[in-house]
């Protein structure tokens, strides 16, 4: 079921390179990357540790300069984080303010965008409720368990309304049910308002358990190895989905190309 | 409450018995220098509870409000800014290392020489010792704030002057608090010295002239009275601290 309250954006990657500079020998992570997603598409990328993944993430939120190549959202260059992105990180621990309560930390950034009380009370109050943390509003970010804490970060990157959200291994760190049940709640949040979904992760079952498309970064410098459909149908179920034979059989074409580089 | 009252007897036992300690060991003491406590005990009485307090008292902490709230603000705004810039930290560091280096205390005779010996020139020299330990601390803060937080500032599009007072100096309020009870002390000292250095009143000049003219008792009222508002101050500002910070507290698991 979705509502397209509003749509997603659509994302393109042409021939993006990143080298660092700076600091010794220059270090180049990312070659010639090219991907396009559509609006509403959940778009897995995996790759094994260090290949660039956190970098190519990075450049796409426009957080750090590419240095060859073009990203553009709905056609227009991503030079600065834009507008309709959102982003949550892994470090969910270090990414909410410790001095503001859960409903602070959502309402910041709609404070400073100068939306009005009202508003801003209202898309607080509806995030809060689309990742299920009612009741701890009032509460701080450290007295929340890891899970919560990302369910936060969630409904802060929600409540300002993107067309695209971004995450970079956001349950790395959490446990194994936490993560099962964060994974049902980004694939809800995604079928609730149509957004673009990216997610970087090294799992290579949660990539295949929650996107339509798996891009597989190997390499040095990182490059494309495959771009893969995954035709499992939605809604995605923790069992039924991971019991499949098509998933499995994903799961071990990817598992096959990561190692296979190495 | 219980817990309360444990806690004020912990931390109190000792400051008790010490004070019984000097009043049985002086009790019978000739020595000019060392008076009985208790004949220190009720000429305090007599100076400070609170015959003097308006005179000498209340015009010292004046300057000392009037200094603080002044140099610590400033210092905050301009550490702020620094911090935030690394050229400007650069062009500014051989400056503020100079000034550091001078104890606040050694910049009275200066500011009585350019203001005479009045309040003003007491305030100034409060408001300059204040200024460096809360500046350095907050430049600190600020450049070292976590690079997450500020990823975060940027993808939500905060702009700088946003993320520098709503998320740079806030996160590093702890540090920056530290700072600011550090200048409280210092201004406290300069308070007291910039009196020695020819005030006519004030705790400092009290002390002093109580000394100078071989009233040893008042002069020994002097010094505990000193003690005394030194050490509210800085109960007064961790309780404070301990409320504005409650934050860090939790955050770091420390329960008291
Ligand atoms: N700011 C930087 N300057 C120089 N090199 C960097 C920088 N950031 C990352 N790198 C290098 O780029 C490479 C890719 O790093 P990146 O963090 O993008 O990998 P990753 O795929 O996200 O790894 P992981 O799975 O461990 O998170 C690494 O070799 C890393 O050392
Ligand atoms: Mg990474």
């Amino acid at each position: 079921m979705t509502h397209p309250m509003r749509t997603g954006a659509r994302l393109e990657l042409k021939d993006v390179t990143k080298t660092y500079t700076g600091h010794g020998a220059d270090k180049h992570v990312l070659d010639h990357i090219s991907c396009i997603v559509e609006p509403g598409e959940f778009l897995s990328i995996v790759g094994p540790s260090g290949v660039g993944k956190t970098t190519l993430l990075r450049l796409l939120t426009g957080l750090t300069p590419v240095t060859s190549g073009e990203i553009l959202l709905d056609g227009k260059k991503v030079t600065s984080p834009p507008e309709d992105l959102a982003i949550v990180l892994q470090e969910y621990t270090r990414s909410l303010m410790p001095w503001l309560t859960v409903e602070k930390n959502i309402e910041l950034p709609l404070k400073l965008k100068k939306i009005a009380k009202d508003e801003r009370g209202e898309r607080v109050q509806s995030a809060i409720i689309e990742v299920g943390l009612e009741g701890n509003g009032s509460r701080y970010p450290w007295q929340l368990s890891g899970g919560m804490q990302q369910r936060v970060a969630i409904a802060r990157a929600l409540a300002s309304r993107p067309r695209i959200l971004v995450m970079d291994e956001p349950f790395a760190s959490v446990d194994a049910q936490t993560r099962l049940d964060l994974e049902d709640l980004v694939l809800k949040v995604r079928d609730d308002f149509g957004i673009t979904t990216l997610l970087v992760t090294h799992d290579m079952d949660e990539a295949v358990y929650l996107a339509d498309r798996v891009l597989v970064l190997t390499g040095k410098p990182a490059h494309v190895a495959a771009e893969i459909a995954v035709p499992l149908v939605y809604p995605r179920d923790q069992v039924e989905t991971r019991a499949h034979p098509d998933f499995g059989h994903l799961r071990g074409e990817i598992y096959q190309l990561i190692r296979g580089k190495r | 409450m219980l817990a309360l009252l444990r806690r004020f007897l912990i931390s109190s036992w000792l400051v008790v018995v010490l004070l019984l300690f000097w009043w049985k060991v002086s009790a019978n003491s000739e020595s000019y220098f060392w008076p009985p406590l208790s004949q220190i005990a009720s000429q305090f009485k007599t100076n400070w509870l609170f015959a003097n307090v308006a005179d000498d008292v209340l015009p010292s902490l004046k300057n000392l409000a009037v200094g603080y709230f002044i140099g610590a603000p400033l210092a905050l705004f301009v550490g702020a800014h620094l911090g935030l810039s690394e050229i400007a930290q650069k062009i500014f560091s051989p400056l503020v290392n100079f000034f550091r280096s001078i104890p606040g205390v050694a910049l009275v005779p200066i500011f009585i020489m350019l203001f005479g010996i009045g309040d003003q020139s007491r305030r100034v020299s409060i408001a300059v010792a204040v200024f460096f330990p809360t500046l350095i601390a907050t430049i600190e803060a600020v450049r070292t704030s976590d690079a997450v937080l500020l990823d975060v500032s940027r993808s939500f599009r905060f702009s700088s002057f946003q993320s520098l007072w709503r998320v740079r100096v806030p996160s590093g309020a702890p540090m920056i608090s530290s700072g600011l009870q550090v200048s409280l002390q210092v201004g406290f000292i300069v308070m007291i010295v910039s009196e020695m250095l020819g005030a006519f009143r004030g705790l400092g000049a009290f002390t002093v002239e109580a000394q100078q003219s071989f009233m040893i008792i008042d002069m020994w009222t002097g010094i505990i009275m000193l003690g005394i508002l030194g050490y509210i101050f800085n109960v007064i500002f961790e309780l404070i601290e301990k409320r504005a910070l409650r934050w860090y507290r939790g955050q770091k698991g420390l329960t008291s």
